[in-house]
């Protein structure tokens, strides 16, 4: 009998690492899924955003997002112009982490902004610019589920939860689907740090774009008032060489883009 | 016992089964009404233009006639690049005034802004033209907004942020150099001949460009969220200035700042006699300005801002005493120099602001300010109710100046007034 044990754990401690291996290792799963999203290169685009409240559009916004990863942190810094409504055209909104920057070129202010300041309805700033999430937090894979994707085609997704790695981050902590065969994001819920769900967001419409399939929608669905939506668009995805120079206070009153 | 425990576990299950299919239904209805959202192209023009009409109406203290004011104002902004690296900004607002005070009609036009930019690298860049050069982190008061004298032509609100808008820009040369984490400018603004000028279309170049000036401002990143700015002013007759710009995060809701400048200097009375008797003060004692103070922002979107501000070159309370007991004109002097200078009247102020954005319902802002005068207790306040569409907003403002008789805002003409705006995005 001993000798069978002795066997059988031997066996184990053979196979286990093969076996360890074999499993998605959650982090990677997730930095694969930012691969989708996220562009390897300074990058530029178009957001639109289209938001309703009660089936009825109550808001629309278009901003040009110019993003480029810190070489030291990998986080994304991103630069973002107002394009549309009329009001608010050429507004400038620096991001690097939580050190958020508002300029508005009518009064030449360029003033600091806490993460909570919302320039932007229901999404969040941090959520119109680019995050590598699997920077800011810890995943861990939790189970594997079938479920429809944003346009109603049934997916098998890893189910990853996502804890934050520090405070800085918009949402305390994130559950999200990733497909497995693909890893691309599906579904992501969004919560406050008491539980409270804030927010759900389907990433749909994929297309190839700068060399890979990417979401060219989100839409945003409020945690408490589903009818509530956000319809985030991209468009117009551009290799964009943005000089560190530029991602500075200092240098919001002459940002001009070619 | 068991039979309980069954029946809440079933009951447990059954509600989480019929919340999942609910919340799957409400996904469903979000997806479908995300499929019908219309693909919108948006035109990115170099300019941008409005049109404004407003009415004012507007009364001294005390039980007196109100004064009545119609406004027609147009705003223009150019801002391309005419070449690769080469920019050009043009920006002008006219307002055309008519009512039943003297005079009854008043026409400004205000050239904001008229200069190129020549970026020969991405590190180094040279302007030429008028710029509106801004520099502060304070709200209400910036001791470092040092090109802010007699910039304001036409007062289109009591407004900070308006008044940092509308007004004449220096004529100035200047070059920037940046780094990664850092950047230097150096502006120098000449005198250019010719008294301040009332006249409408004037661009008014003895205004803003009085005499030689030169200012250097430099900003370097400590961390990776702190990059304080330290500037040094100076020019013909006058002693330079040392200027501080700070800001922090204190959590996820709330933005600390310092606004410094110290520097000798003539007071601010004595600035006023000097005006009166179209004449350079000459007298210069250690003065420090400041303004100190916290915005906070709640989950609904309401900002709030306290500031605290500070001039040693204005008047405490026995200063402004002795000013006015001596000669009421002399107060009033004061105030109208302060006004045009762009300087607290008084030694010691605290200024609250709040922005309510999207107030109840969608598009409806409400913001207002109120400063406190610490030295006679009175006050001045604005409020301003605002609804917004996509190319049209309305506005309806309040103001007033309030406290006892012979206190600095109890002083201020006109003491309250009433402005309804329709403003109109081209």
């Amino acid at each position: 009998m001993n000798k069978l044990l002795q066997s059988a754990a031997l066996a184990l401690l053979l196979v286990a690492p093969s076996l360890a291996s074999a499993a998605p290792e959650a982090q990677a799963i997730l930095a694969a899924s930012d691969a989708i999203r996220n562009p390897g290169k300074p990058f530029g685009l178009v957001v639109n955003l289209i938001e309703y409240r009660n089936s009825k559009q109550t808001d629309q916004n278009t901003l040009a997002v110019y993003s480029k990863a810190d070489l030291n942190s990998g986080q994304y810094r991103s630069l973002v112009r107002f394009i549309a409504p009329k009001r608010d055209a050429g507004k400038l909104m620096l991001k690097n982490g939580n050190d958020l920057w508002f300029f508005d070129p009518s009064s030449q202010a360029t003033i600091r902004l806490s993460p909570q300041q919302r320039l932007l309805g229901q999404a969040s700033n941090g959520d119109v610019v680019t995050v590598n999430l699997a920077k800011d937090y810890r995943a861990e894979l939790v189970g594997e589920e079938d479920l429809p994707d944003g346009d109603r085609v049934n997916r098998h997704c890893y189910k990853l939860a996502l804890t934050e790695l520090n405070p800085d981050v918009t949402y305390h902590h994130i559950d999200m689907w990733i497909e497995a065969a693909s890893s691309r994001p599906v579904r992501a819920r969004f919560y406050a740090e008491s539980g409270h769900l804030l927010k759900t967001a389907y990433y749909r419409k994929f297309q190839p774009e700068l060399g890979v399939e990417r979401p060219l929608e989100t839409v945003i669905i409020d945690g408490l008032d589903p009818n509530w939506v956000t319809v985030m668009r991209y468009s117009d995805y551009a290799w964009r060489e943005v000089p560190d120079e530029w991602l500075q206070r200092d240098y919001l009153p002459r940002f001009r883009p070619e | 016992m068991g039979a309980a425990r069954w029946l809440a576990a079933a009951v447990f299950t059954s509600a989480a089964a019929a919340a999942t299919a609910g919340e799957a239904d409400d996904e469903t209805n979000a997806l479908r009404l995300a499929d019908q959202a219309p693909t919108v192209s948006q035109e990115n023009r170099p300019w941008r233009a409005s049109v404004e009409v407003a009415h004012t109406h507007s009364a001294p203290a005390g039980p007196s006639t109100w004064t009545e004011e119609d406004r027609l104002s147009f705003d223009f902004v150019y801002d391309d690049l005419l070449a690769p690296g080469l920019r050009a900004v043009f920006s002008d607002r006219l307002d055309l005034t008519h009512g039943n005070a003297t005079p009854h009609e008043g026409n400004v036009n205000t050239l904001r802004e008229a200069y190129v930019s020549w970026q020969k690298t991405p590190q180094q860049i040279v302007d030429l033209g008028r710029v509106n050069l801004r520099y502060g982190v304070g709200v209400g008061y910036n001791p470092t907004d040092f090109f802010k004298a007699n910039a304001v032509r036409f007062v289109v609100s009591p407004d900070p942020a308006s008044l940092r808008e509308n007004r004449l820009g220096t004529v100035l040369v200047q070059g920037q150099r940046l780094w990664s984490d850092a950047s230097v400018t150096a502006t120098f603004s000449p005198r250019l001949d010719g008294p301040a000028s009332s006249q409408a279309f004037s661009p008014d170049v003895g205004a803003t460009n009085p005499s030689n000036r030169w200012l250097l401002a430099a900003s370097h990143k400590l961390s990776p969220s702190f990059s304080p700015q330290v500037m040094l002013f100076g020019g013909e007759n006058m002693s330079p200035q040392l200027g501080l710009n700070l800001s922090a995060l204190v959590n996820n809701s709330t933005v600390a700042f310092a606004e410094i400048s110290a520097g000798k200097g003539p007071s601010l009375a004595e600035q006023a006699a000097a005006a009166a008797a179209k004449a350079v003060a000459d007298h210069e004692t250690n003065q420090q300005r400041a303004a100190l103070g916290l915005t906070a922002t709640t989950s609904f979107n309401l900002t709030l801002t306290a500031e605290a501000e500070y001039s040693s070159a204005a008047p405490n309370k026995g200063q402004w005493d002795a000013l006015r007991t001596g000669n009421p004109l002399n107060a009033l002097q004061l105030l109208g120099t302060a006004r045009a200078l762009q300087e607290l009247p008084v030694r010691k102020a605290v200024f609250v602001h709040g922005l309510w954005q999207d107030m109840f319902i969608k598009h409806l802002d409400l913001q207002g300010f109120v400063r406190g005068d610490l030295e006679t207790n009175s006050r001045t306040q604005w409020l301003e109710l605002r609804y917004h569409w996509s190319r049209v907003e309305v506005e309806l403002q309040w103001q007033l100046n309030s406290g006892a008789p012979g206190s600095v805002y109890g002083t201020v003409p006109p003491s309250r007034s009433v402005q309804a705006v329709l403003r109109a995005f081209l």
